[in-house]
């Protein structure tokens, strides 16, 4: 006993001994441990950066040349081909960059908003207690599990002039129903609209649905019984809650749309002609069909400064940490 | 203001029985609190009132209206959770604001309400402040506030003080009891601490296993409680209960020894149906003495201003200050005059005569 009160005297104040504690590694050069740490830390800070800068300064290097593939040099040569913004001029002429573009965000502008929509209202439902309930959740969550190229087999079977959906359309008009859903331009951008809300509203559903578990129930019934209706209870309480929350599920959806690719390609390739041709399709194309490879590093780019923009502006729209919860 | 009368409510979740036909009457502007156990009913008995759950069977009344049927957004009842809910992602002023304006109010006269509220509870100063992050007494000042606006006919309290921490509570309950007399409204509130009970309820009524066992003011459910139950669950600690058999002028004890009683004593005893009665007297009321109930001290309890014995068969005796009593060692304790309570060990009740 009086070992222990012998060594534990001095610490009597745990304040005083902290403030001790903090002088002293000041004093032992705080400075020197810091530099110190920052240089065993570079070489795995610098591989990250590596990883992660390299490949967009070598396409920002790319971009500014004529290289291609069959030029017969190195990558590293390109500037022999120095094209200065040559590519990005053309980019912003190109007609069929500006269409993949503008179809990437038709399909935004229609299947994002479905998909939300469809994903809210099936999370609303999901709040109540319901027979059947574990099991249709289960089923609601298969869409996202499929693979994609899967998923576009499956629709791509389905859409034929004499498959499955167009024998439903048959059956319940009772005439002969031939639709050409892939082949017809107007009609295949639907086709594949309505395969990415098959696949994706269930994302939209499920992160939809975790936000509206975590909005208070108290909180609920208080304004229930302070006389808001479904809707203001919805607008006044549940939305305020869930905005943060809904700001990113539509993010992820905005930008996943831009690499929308595997379904779409093999339902449609991208046809008839150009119909479905979204701007992954096109970058694929002419990269791996006419290997202008300094000129998709242009548009890349051009993509990735427009997706950035987008970014910041639904950042600025996220409360800050710290702020209101 | 209104009273309140709980007609014949019965309750129950599928097989489970919550409340057994709970008949309860609750004046006009009165303070009182439903106090019991954990799943005692309590907080299912204030669900019925406000509507947020409908009763099986029975009748809610507010005054002489028939409000079974209405549903909760319109029974003009303010509800105070037991953490609040406030909307903490608005203002105080936007949480006060929230009634009138869910009801359409003009927008010049949500304001004057709010300022009039806001100067009542001494909020003024943070109108414009956001709700989150605002301290308990403050939370629950705001979460009255935003009911009392709705000018309600009766407030709900359910467990508003089980979050807060000890020392808190007196100076919530304190701040609690004003406010209930500044608005003159019946309330209503849940607890199981009976101390928030004893200390602010016009009247109490104990329940237990969705049965009301007792109704009463704090120190008629605390001097004369109607039952076992009632002796046991109130004060802390809870009545010494003694089963026994009556054998002419006294109650022979089960774990031994004998209890002499006065006339009267007798004569309250002899009411019970069979021989088999309980004697109970509280741990406060004894002294150390020649005859009474002997038994071995298993531990001694010294809380400075207390001293609190616990003796085998789970008796216990308070005394005031320290004793001079050694664990192991019996000890006889002598109720005082007057102190027996005598219950029925066959019904439970407690034997009046």
């Amino acid at each position: 006993m009086t070992d222990t009160t012998g060594r534990t005297l001095p610490a009597a104040d745990p304040a005083a001994v902290a403030r001790t504690a903090v002088r002293d590694a000041k004093d032992a050069g705080g400075g020197t441990s810091t530099r110190l740490g920052t240089w065993l830390t570079l070489p795995a800070q610098l591989l990250i950066l590596f990883v992660a800068v390299f490949p967009l300064l070598m396409q920002l290097y790319l971009s500014f040349t004529d290289w291609t593939p069959l030029s017969g040099r190195n990558w590293t040569e390109a500037y022999t081909l120095w094209a200065g913004t040559w590519n990005y001029e053309d980019v912003f002429a190109d007609d069929r960059f500006w269409g993949a573009l503008g179809r990437t965000l038709l399909i935004v502008v229609v299947a994002v908003p479905v998909e939300f929509l469809l994903g809210l209202g099936l999370a609303t439902l999901f709040m109540d207690e319901f027979p059947g309930k574990r099991v249709l959740y289960s089923i609601m969550l298969v869409p996202m599990m499929i693979v994609p190229a899967v998923a576009g087999y499956m629709f791509y079977l389905l859409f034929q002039s004499d498959g499955p959906i167009n024998g439903l359309l048959s059956a319940i008009s009772g005439q002969d129903v031939a639709i050409r859903w892939l082949t017809d331009p107007d009609l295949a951008i639907v086709a594949v609209m309505i395969a990415d809300i098959w696949q994706w509203t269930p994302l939209m559903f499920l992160i939809l649905l975790a936000g509206l578990l975590g909005v208070p129930q108290d909180q609920l019934k208080a304004a229930t019984l302070l006389g808001a209706g479904p809707w203001q209870r919805f607008r006044t309480i549940v939305l305020p809650k869930i905005k943060t929350i809904i700001v990113i599920a539509l993010a992820i959806r905005v930008i996943e749309i831009f690499k929308i690719f595997d379904t779409l390609f093999i339902m449609t390739a991208g046809g008839p002609g150009v119909a479905t041709e979204t701007i992954s399709v096109f970058f694929y194309k002419i990269m791996t069909l006419e290997l202008a490879w300094s000129y998709v590093a242009a548009a890349g780019l051009v993509v990735l400064v427009g997706l950035s923009v987008v970014a910041g502006v639904a950042m600025a729209f996220l409360p800050k940490p710290g702020k209101r919860a | 203001m209104t009273s309140i009368h709980l007609s014949q409510i019965v309750k129950r979740f599928g097989d489970f029985t919550a409340l057994q036909e709970m008949d309860l009457r609750i004046h006009d502007g009165e303070f009182i609190a439903l106090l019991g156990p954990s799943g005692c009913g309590k907080s299912t008995t204030m669900n019925i009132i406000a509507g947020m759950e409908d009763p099986s069977e029975g009748r809610v009344m507010f005054g002489d209206r028939d409000v079974t049927a209405l549903p909760m957004q319109k029974r003009g009842v303010g509800f105070v959770f037991q953490n609040y809910a406030i909307f903490t992602h608005m203002t105080v002023r936007e949480n006060l604001a929230y009634g009138p304006r869910m009801h359409g109010a003009p927008r010049a006269e949500i304001e004057r309400r709010v300022v009039e509220m806001a100067d009542f509870l001494d909020l003024g100063a943070i109108l414009d402040r956001p709700s989150a992050g605002l301290s308990v007494n403050i939370l629950q000042r705001l979460a009255i506030g935003r009911s009392a606006i709705m000018e309600p006919a009766i407030f709900l309290l359910d467990e508003p003080l089980s979050n807060v921490d000890a020392a808190f509570r007196a100076v919530m309950r304190r701040e609690l009891k004003s406010l209930q007399q500044r608005f003159e409204q019946t309330m209503v509130y849940v607890t199981h601490d009976q101390l928030e009970a004893m200390t602010m309820a016009d009247r109490i009524a104990v329940m237990d296993h969705g049965v009301l066992q007792q109704v009463g003011t704090p120190l008629e459910v605390y001097n004369a409680p109607a039952n076992l139950f009632v002796a046991q669950f109130l004060g802390a600690p809870g009545m010494n209960l003694l089963p026994g058999m009556l054998d002419g002028d006294g109650i022979v004890l089960e774990g031994g020894g004998r209890i002499a009683l006065d006339d009267r004593e007798v004569r309250t005893a002899r009411r019970a149906t069979g021989r088999d009665v309980v004697y109970g007297f509280r741990p406060e009321e004894a002294r150390m003495g020649e005859d009474g109930v002997t038994r071995p001290v298993s531990f001694v309890e010294r809380i400075g201003a207390r001293t609190i014995l616990h003796m085998e068969g789970g008796i216990k005796a308070v005394f005031e200050n320290d004793v001079a009593v050694a664990e192991g060692r019996p000890v006889t304790l002598s109720p005082n005059p007057g102190a027996a309570r005598i219950f029925d060990a066959g019904t439970g009740a407690r034997l009046e005569g």
